[in-house]
């Protein structure tokens, strides 16, 4: 088995890479910094017997992709996986951070993650099962103030996958929306994570048990994973609540766990 | 005149440890994480000790990368200035982590920086520990009593993460290593030894973690020692003469330590794991 991961270099696209190679599943791993991506292929080759190919990307480059999917091919790589990971966020509100940041935001998590998904089912055997892991966020279920940006692409990630989900249901692929909450992966997400104190920590989720659990309900054909059961009701509250109440009660929340915290900061990718 | 190599050296025992060295008139190279700490201990040491020979380096020892640049760095320095021979390594950074996270060489992060960083540092200084017939520490803990290395699942990938156990499991890879060592290289003249420091009043428990751990750890460390106190140990097994012979102290004395945990060849497989995940065929290299 194949599998294909965007962003492989972060916190969460290494927990996962990880996860497929305990698995026994051969990796191609992209991200935007190849010495990151290359340090990481050397650490995990020495961990797993699986076959591990590297190459850079930036995502949002189409020539790049084209020439990520070509390589691909030339290798004779057949994808049976794709695990859509690349994805980035700035900390601030919308008119404090710069418009190019926010645009980046854009970029990045729904025009790269549209260009790799269509190339890997473009160039994917039809002949066998396909299976996509789209990463999307437990902020793609509410209008997230201070966090908009980030919560609506998150948000597109999730309506399209559940789309696709449908459309391609019948030609062998299935396509799961991961909805994590907090993840412990950068020293900023950790920041973030104690900075909300109690239900920060409460909505924080074990990487490599989201990882697993990721791969268990992606490879039975779920559509959507969200991991922890705090999560998983404030999920539910969130279908409840009219989006223009919910809207309000999170910017109070944010307005409070944002505090102090520097505008424009690198927050994930 | 005797040159140590001190790592997490910026503040708690490894700082306290080097102001000790200084005292007994050693040359000393200390390593911090990064290099506004750097500075700062090193500009504080030279305040105290006007006429000594401090120097300092940098770098994140769980990257592994890192390692090699700080002992690239360091040999080029033991070149320079001790014929490249060094007489005292001592591996004292150490972290805790509320989560399970991991390096960019996809290690868990308290494995790497509490056990991989010292073995593979370790592996690049053996030359100039030759070269000066040197001893080797290791900041070990009374924790590692009672645990047992789960070679399945050492990074906790399958397991629930607990931030002690996984501490546990670190500082018992230590005695582990400082055996393996002996093991190997007590012919050659070197020696390790792992330090119990006690329960030691510093700042561990609330770098870059959360919640419970910096809440249990503000109530432990009210009851620690100062550092200047384990620090005496470290220096005691840099100068003792003859060099001591035992594997693990504690307040300047041999103690005992978990013998239990070293069975099933552990001391072997963890150093044959460890050298796997460093990507080292030959620890150490020849002799000389």
């Amino acid at each position: 088995m194949n599998a294909l991961i965007t962003g492989a270099s972060g916190g969460l696209g290494r927990a996962l890479a990880i996860e497929a190679a305990s698995r026994g599943i051969d990796l191609v791993l992209t991200d935007i910094d190849a010495q990151r991506l290359n340090i990481f292929r050397q650490g995990l080759l020495r961990q797993y017997a699986v076959r591990i190919e590297v190459f850079p990307c930036n995502l949002t480059n189409s020539a790049d992709v084209a020439d990520l999917f070509s390589w691909i091919q030339q290798q004779q790589i057949h994808l049976n996986m794709l695990c859509n990971v690349a994805g980035i966020d700035f900390e601030g509100d919308f008119l404090s951070m710069d418009c190019e940041q926010t645009i980046d935001i854009v970029r990045v998590n729904i025009e790269g993650s549209m260009r790799v998904l269509h190339g890997a089912l473009r160039h994917r055997d039809p002949r066998n099962r396909f299976t996509v892991i789209m990463v999307s966020s437990l902020a793609s279920l509410y209008p997230i103030p201070l966090k908009a940006t980030y919560a609506a692409s998150k948000r597109f990630l999730l309506d399209l996958s559940l789309s696709l989900a449908q459309e391609l249901g019948n030609q062998n692929v299935s396509i799961l929306s991961l909805c994590p909450g907090g993840l412990p992966t950068t020293p900023g997400a950790l920041q973030g994570i104690n900075a909300q104190g109690f239900w920060g920590r409460v909505t924080t989720n074990s990487l490599p048990a989201v990882a697993r659990n990721t791969f268990k309900r992606a490879l039975k054909g779920k559509h959507i994973y969200i991991p922890g059961v705090v999560n998983r009701v404030f999920s539910l509250c969130g279908n409840l609540i009219p989006r223009t109440l919910l809207a309000r009660l999170l910017y109070l929340r944010w307005s409070q766990a944002r505090q102090g915290r520097p505008v424009g900061e690198k927050l994930i990718g | 005149m005797q040159t140590a190599v001190i790592t997490g050296a910026t503040s708690g025992i490894g700082y306290a440890t080097a102001d000790a060295l200084l005292k007994k008139g050693f040359h000393v190279l200390i390593i911090g994480r990064t290099m506004h700490n750097t500075l700062q201990a090193l500009s504080s040491l030279r305040e105290a000790y006007p006429h000594a020979s401090i120097n300092g380096f940098y770098g994140d020892l769980m990257q592994q990368d890192e390692v090699h640049r700080v002992a690239d760095e360091i040999i080029a320095y033991l070149q320079t200035h001790t014929e490249g021979a060094l007489s005292v390594l001592i591996n004292n950074a150490g972290a805790v982590r509320t989560w399970y996270t991991t390096t960019l060489d996809g290690i868990e992060q308290q494995f790497a920086l509490n056990h991989l960083a010292g073995f593979l540092l370790t592996h690049r200084l053996m030359r100039s520990l030759r070269l000066g017939h040197g001893r080797m520490i290791l900041t070990s803990s009374a924790s590692h009593k009672h645990c047992r290395i789960r070679f399945d699942d050492i990074m906790y990938q399958r397991r629930r993460y607990s931030c002690l156990g996984a501490y546990k499991q670190t500082k018992l890879c230590n005695v582990l290593f400082a055996e393996e060592y002996n093991r190997r290289f007590a012919s050659e003249g070197l020696r390790a030894y792992a330090v119990d420091p006690g329960l030691v009043n510093t700042e561990i428990g609330f770098k870059q973690t959360g919640g419970l751990v910096k809440l249990v750890w503000a109530l432990r460390k009210a009851q620690g020692v100062p550092a200047e106190k384990s620090a005496r140990t470290f220096a005691m097994l840099a100068t003792a003469q003859p060099a001591e012979t035992n594997l693990y102290y504690y307040d300047c004395k041999p103690v005992a330590y978990d013998r239990h945990a070293f069975s099933g060849d552990a001391p072997q497989l963890l150093f044959d794991l460890s050298q796997r995940l460093c990507g080292i065929t030959t620890f150490g290299g020849e002799r000389l």
